[in-house]
């Protein structure tokens, strides 16, 4: 079993970019068996994908690190969630061309994070706690999910526009009806809103059980000033008051506005990623303030034992 | 083989000579019967649908197919009219023409509509009618099986049939389900109960639509429809409230202005709260105001805007017409080949056997004559006998499997004259 060692990044984007060329030639030209050509290129990218991820990215627990522990780690394990979807969504729509705007979306993801690196984020150690599993699960599915959500929308908002100006659809060019991508889009509105709230409470939790057992003195506090915190509550407030307000207000839910959601949603998410990319994680960043703490606890415990061997 | 076939369809005949021609069902097994009985020697198939009333006629022997006048007399006489009436209204075509004509109307090429998908049922209905009546008839199942292989093959090879070309299927069958993923939970309200809306309807049924209500000025003829279809009768007061839960709505009525305004749909909207609506403006003029589909989640096509895509559509099926047309060229090219290889083979298993026969009795003659002859030279003259039959026989049946079947079908028939062969 060598040769798994062997698979790399290139295999499964390679794959998935085989998957997007096949995508695009369906707008030109009919061949009949390219839709096996394609899902197939689709499954092995994905099976590369996620041989990749169990032993290259060390999924498995008690290894020096976990494979969510970084941007790279975190990117290719959305990426992969997506190739699934893809899969998915070819079962159950053959005929529509929404790989166009799903493809593009995994091979950006698998770049963004060869472009981020490898270098861990999370401490290791802290990974290895359930709650970081959990935290850390929870919030690669949400964002998963709203990155569907997203596609869902642009792909309405391109459908409900077609229909509305009359445009023949071309047989080459078939999206899914709006009433699918709608229900989809709010599935993906009111998962990803519960599975952000988990990961929030994770998140919430493991910061306070941190600076408890911390050398902070007067119990747990959580570091609401910290830009990832914030940030993250008000993402998760964002989707909230839009998940209550769907359910609460009937306009709201119907056609476009559901995509509008959708698309507003993953926007905030890729606003709130970018200020933890831009700050570092909650947690490493309390870590280090925790360290930073200590080391000017002792640091003014030497300064006091200094002026008092003074004053002797 | 002969093979005729005479007829009439809508490129040559009007409307009243397709009608005079036309049969029922339960009038084809009848005419069936009545052919058998004057022209016993023939096999005969009769497709009769909107467009066309065809006889299609074949025989192995010739002279045994009745001729054009023949047959319009005896088809007048089943049908109490006048021969003369209809004479100059009927076509006739003749063996390869005939199946050429065969296999462009199983494919629709030859259809009002091309690519049109019923006609194809309608050629298997008229075949299974003439096989139930004449189970032996072996030329019309050679032919009707190939022709019914040929509009399969153009089915799957071109792209004739995959558009749409009439208002109410464009409507439903591609429209409706760009925007639905399903019928069955839809609330659908048709506004008219005439033809148009019946036809649509029709449609919206065939793609699992349930639950329709119909509302028409006239509460008749509404009725009458419901009754038909198994919907709900609507009240035409009521009309605002129906709209504000309906998702598609069919709308064909006869009235002389816009049933549905902007204000009225206003109040519509309110109720509505925005919630997607599809709605087929099938009228002239039209029923529903134009503004309307500038309104959020209001999907609003008119006859202008379907017809437009029929046109795209009809325009596309063309497009696929000589690649349809190459294939049943190539296909009569080779059910000809076929037929007259089976027809050479026997001719030839004859000229064979007869040779074979000749050779035999003149081997049995000479031995008889011969004396101290061993079994090695008795060996040798047999050898030698039958290399002389084969070398006279091969080059005319080297020409025979060779020539193009126009030019062998001749041949066969001066070997069958020459050598005195039977059919």
């Amino acid at each position: 079993m060598n040769w798994l060692q062997n698979i790399s990044i290139t295999c499964f984007a390679a794959s998935y970019a085989v998957v997007f060329a096949l995508e695009i030639s369906r707008i030109f030209f009919d061949v009949s068996f390219r839709k096996y050509v394609r899902v197939g290129f689709a499954a092995a990218g994905l099976f590369a994908h996620s041989v990749f991820l169990v032993l290259q990215g060390k999924l498995v627990l008690g290894s020096n690190g976990l494979w969510l522990g970084s941007w790279f780690g975190w990117c290719l394990a959305t990426a992969w969630i997506l190739a699934f979807a893809y899969i998915w969504i070819s079962a159950r729509q053959p005929k529509s061309v929404i790989g166009l705007f799903l493809i593009p979306l995994i091979l950006g993801l698998i770049g963004l994070g060869v472009g981020f690196g490898t270098e861990n984020q999370f401490n290791s150690i802290e990974a290895k706690s359930i709650w970081n599993m959990v935290h850390g699960f929870a919030l690669l599915l949400g964002t998963a999910i709203v990155a569907l959500g997203f596609v869902f929308g642009v792909v309405y908002v391109v459908q409900s526009r077609r229909l509305k100006h009359k445009s023949p659809q071309s047989k080459h060019f078939r999206l899914p009806s709006l009433e699918w991508l709608q229900k989809s889009s709010e599935y993906s509105l009111v998962i990803s809103t519960f599975l952000l709230a988990i990961g929030l409470i994770s998140g919430i939790a493991i910061n306070w059980t941190n600076q408890t057992d911390g050398a902070l003195s007067g119990g747990g506090t959580i570091a609401w000033s910290n830009p990832v915190i914030w940030s993250s509550g008000i993402l998760f407030s964002w989707l909230l008051l839009v998940s209550i307000f769907s359910f609460c207000y009937q306009p709201s839910r119907q056609g476009r506005k559901v995509a509008y959601l959708v698309i507003a949603s993953f926007l905030f998410l890729v606003l709130e990623l970018a200020i933890v990319w831009w700050v570092g994680h909650a947690t490493a960043s309390s870590k280090s303030e925790v360290a930073l703490h200590s080391k000017i606890s002792s640091m003014s415990k030497e300064f006091h034992n200094e002026v008092g061997r003074l004053k002797i | 083989m002969n093979l005729q076939v005479i007829g009439c369809s809508h490129h040559q005949s009007s409307v009243a000579t397709r009608e005079q021609l036309a049969f029922t069902e339960q009038q084809i097994k009848p005419f069936l019967d009545n052919y058998y009985s004057k022209f016993p020697n023939s096999e005969v198939v009769l497709l009769s649908t909107c467009n066309r009333t065809e006889f299609y006629t074949a025989a192995n022997k010739p002279n045994s197919v009745p001729g054009k006048s023949e047959l319009i007399e005896f088809i007048a006489e089943q049908r109490g009219i006048a021969a003369t009436d209809i004479n100059s209204e009927i076509f006739i075509h003749q063996d390869r023409q005939a199946v050429e004509h065969l296999f462009s109307v199983a494919s629709s090429l030859d259809s009002m509509v091309v690519g049109e998908a019923q006609i194809l049922s309608q050629v298997k209905q008229a075949y299974k009618l003439a096989v139930e009546t004449n189970q032996t008839a072996a030329l019309i199942h050679r032919v009707f099986q190939s022709a019914i292989r040929v509009a399969r093959r153009i089915s799957n090879e071109t792209e004739i049939h995959t558009n749409r070309v009439s208002v109410p299927s464009v409507a439903i069958g591609v429209l409706a389900k760009q925007i639905f993923e399903r019928l069955d939970n839809k609330k659908i309200l048709i506004l008219g109960a005439g033809e148009m809306a019946e036809e649509t309807l029709r449609y919206a049924i065939q793609e699992g639509g349930k639950d329709f209500t119909i509302i028409n000025r006239s509460i008749e003829n509404a009725k009458q429809l419901a009754m038909k279809f198994d919907g709900r009768v609507g009240d035409w007061d009521e009309l605002e409230k129906e709209l504000a839960t309906a998702d598609l709505v069919i709308s064909a009525t006869g009235a002389t202005k816009a049933v549905v305004n902007s204000d009225l749909f206003d109040r519509v909207e309110e109720i509505r709260k925005q919630k997607p609506i599809f709605i087929l403006d099938l009228a002239v003029p039209r029923d529903f105001e134009h503004s309307i589909s500038d309104r959020l989640n209001v999907y609003l096509y008119t006859l202008d805007d379907l017809q437009k895509e029929c046109e795209r559509n009809r325009q596309s099926r063309q497009s696929h017409y000589p690649k349809a047309q190459k294939i049943i060229n190539h296909e009569a090219d080779l059910f000809f080949n076929e037929i007259q290889r089976r027809s050479s083979g026997s001719t030839i298993a004859q000229l064979k056997r007869q040779a074979d026969n000749a050779k035999q009795l003149e081997l049995d003659r000479l031995m008889n004559r011969l004396e101290g002859v061993s079994e090695k030279q008795k060996s040798e003259i047999e050898q030698s006998f039958n290399r002389l039959v084969n070398k006279i026989l091969h080059p005319p049946l080297k020409s025979l499997q060779t020539e193009s079947p126009q030019v062998s079908g001749g041949l066969l028939e001066a070997l069958k004259k020459l050598f005195q062969l039977g059919d």
